[in-house]
């Protein structure tokens, strides 16, 4: 049972400790920002060898940048778990009526939002300053970055549950962030990545994020075209709640700064 | 404390004339090692019980089992009627906590704080900034409410963190070492502070190592040593029944003969010599030593307490560090 009252409650508070020290929040916009700025020309080229002759560099740079940006929200997400060991305040919060999932649901939602506020900025930033242009329905991308972002602070949460240090934690989301940009063709399109890179990229949520972008962006497409990502992305999102299900022990003691 | 609303008072017991803590029977390991060995406790409203204890005797885990944060391996936890390892639920709205570790968000202001875990707790909007107003004047944090966490003394953290533990005005407060770290000010209000909160009729479970303390509070008082309960009732109980007086006489090198009088217990450089009164011994004593005296360093007059009640239950001096037994020697 979820007691609304209480998870607002814990929403409020969470939203309290990000806004107390925004740094990782304004990381999520400028990253993706500036980035934009200097591989756009980059990738002009890239996309018309592709056989988009008229792409102007944006159309991947936007959505890549965004997508690898959003991938920070991992280590935001793990950090806001690991913090209540470092303060101590792990078993306090335990000790209180709150339940185990009216405190992990307090700590997601406030993320899922900060990745939803990325997407808007990062995304309106591309068509405001990169003549970042739309050929199909770009209401479509909705869900589909609502699934996404849904599915990263789920990998945030299954990243918790794994590791027992925040260095292990960090590792793992930073690693993922460039490992997973690269081959599921964020930080490079796709087209150009090596065959076996491409084999294995459907298995990352970024391969399915950009697809979806690709198809409305570069493609035409609409809401049809975004069937097959979302529910790849929403596939992934079960896996990591059955890995947090099984793995996250409220009782255990995780190490937060070693 | 002024109670100004309904969350300002305890909340009464589930099950009419139920103890507010009654444990029975826990049992804790962690691997090879025992925590808890059979653990058996009642704690009525309005008192105040003493959980004394070395480092590692397993107060830490009692009052961890109590709150909820670990699972016994055997035994019953009840509070206020509830039993407390099905139902944690419903037993954590009737306790409050101060672990051991002071734990306070410390990016946070201390007004913050207090309210997250006022909400928390249950209560409305309306009466969190009552509440938080009334603690924090009880520990002396008013003029802190606005202050980051991460600006605060020790001291000041630790009574934050003392004051979380109150926010709801629990049935059963439990303070697990309080005043661990705490300068003499806070030491004060908070053995104040727990004194008040019996008083209103919350049941108190004090754990500590600092056996004046309890002395001081004149609580009910439960030894635990290796995971046993080995001495239960007040102070006065304990004193009367177990407390010995003692003169106690530390040499530079080993106790000479002169000193090893009927009874006397001898370890290392010190020797103990119970019963009768201690300052006649003394007087007694002192001329018989001659030229032994000159390699006396301390000469100490104890008087029946909570350290001698220890003593006497476990055969050891109360020591932070109860791996480390005394190699007592008596004498004939």
């Amino acid at each position: 049972m979820i007691s609304l009252r209480r998870l607002g409650v814990i929403l409020r508070h969470e939203l309290r400790i990000s806004m107390r020290d925004p740094f990782s929040l304004l990381v999520l916009v400028v990253f993706p920002i500036i980035t934009m700025a200097f591989l756009k020309p980059a990738f002009r080229a890239a996309l018309q060898q592709s056989g988009f002759p008229h792409a102007n560099g944006a159309e991947q740079v936007v959505p890549g940048q965004a997508v690898v940006g959003a991938f920070f929200i991992v280590g935001v997400t793990t950090f806001a778990f690991f913090s209540e060991f470092a303060w101590m305040t792990w078993d306090r919060l335990r000790a209180s009526p709150a339940t185990s999932l009216e405190i992990v649901l307090g700590k997601a939602i406030p993320r899922v939002a900060m990745v939803l506020a990325q997407f808007v900025i990062v995304l309106g930033t591309g068509v405001l300053l990169f003549d970042l242009h739309f050929s199909g329905n770009a209401l479509a991308l909705i869900p589909l970055v609502i699934v996404f972002s849904i599915s990263l602070v789920l990998l945030g949460v299954a990243v918790t549950a794994i590791c027992r240090t925040l260095q292990q934690a960090n590792s793992f989301a930073y690693v993922g962030m460039v490992l997973f940009g690269a081959i599921g063709g964020a930080l490079v399109p796709f087209n150009v990545l090596p065959r076996w890179a491409k084999a294995v990229a459907p298995a990352t949520p970024t391969y399915w994020a950009m697809r979806g972008f690709h198809s409305v962006i570069l493609g035409g497409d609409g809401l049809g075209a975004m069937a097959a990502p979302i529910a790849a992305l929403g596939a992934m999102s079960v896996l990591f709640v059955l890995i947090s299900l099984r793995r996250l022990r409220f009782d255990e003691t995780k190490v937060a700064w070693a | 404390m002024q109670n100004t609303d309904q969350h300002a008072r305890p909340i009464v017991a589930a099950a009419q004339g139920a103890p507010t803590l009654l444990v029975e029977g826990l049992s804790k390991s962690y691997g090879s090692t025992r925590a808890l060995d059979g653990v058996d406790l009642r704690v009525e409203a309005g008192t105040i019980l003493g959980l004394l204890g070395p480092n590692g005797a397993g107060k830490t885990s009692l009052v961890s089992i109590v709150a909820g944060l670990r699972r016994p391996d055997a035994g019953r936890v009840e509070v206020c009627g509830i039993d407390a390892t099905r139902s944690p639920h419903q037993t954590r709205r009737l306790i409050g906590i101060a672990p051991q570790e002071t734990g306070v968000y410390l990016s946070l202001r201390v007004r913050d704080n207090l309210r997250f875990f006022a909400g928390l707790a249950g209560l409305s909007r309306a009466q969190v900034g009552a509440r938080v107003d009334e603690v924090a004047t009880a520990l002396g944090l008013a003029p802190l409410l606005d202050r980051r966490a991460s600006q605060l003394s020790g001291g000041e953290r630790r009574r934050l963190h003392t004051a979380i533990a109150l926010l709801h005005h629990p049935a059963l407060v439990l303070l697990d070492e309080p005043t661990t770290g705490a300068d003499v000010v806070t030491r004060r209000q908070i053995l104040d502070l727990v004194r008040g909160l019996a008083d209103d009729g919350s049941a108190v479970v004090y754990s500590t190592h600092y056996l004046p303390e309890i002395e001081t509070l004149n609580a009910d008082v439960a030894f635990i040593d290796r995971g046993r309960i080995v001495a239960r009732g007040t102070t006065a109980e304990l004193v009367r029944t177990h407390g010995t007086s003692a003169l106690e006489l530390t040499f530079i090198d080993a106790v000479p003969m002169s000193a090893r009088v009927d009874g006397a217990i001898v370890d290392g450089t010190t020797v103990r010599i119970p019963g009768g009164d201690p300052a006649a011994r003394a007087a007694e004593l002192l001329p018989r030593l001659g030229a032994d005296a000159r390699s006396l360093t301390s000469i100490e007059i104890e008087r029946p307490s909570l350290e001698s009640v220890y003593l006497a239950v476990t055969g050891r001096r109360y020591a932070s560090d109860p791996t480390e037994p005394l190699s007592l020697e008596v004498s004939a």
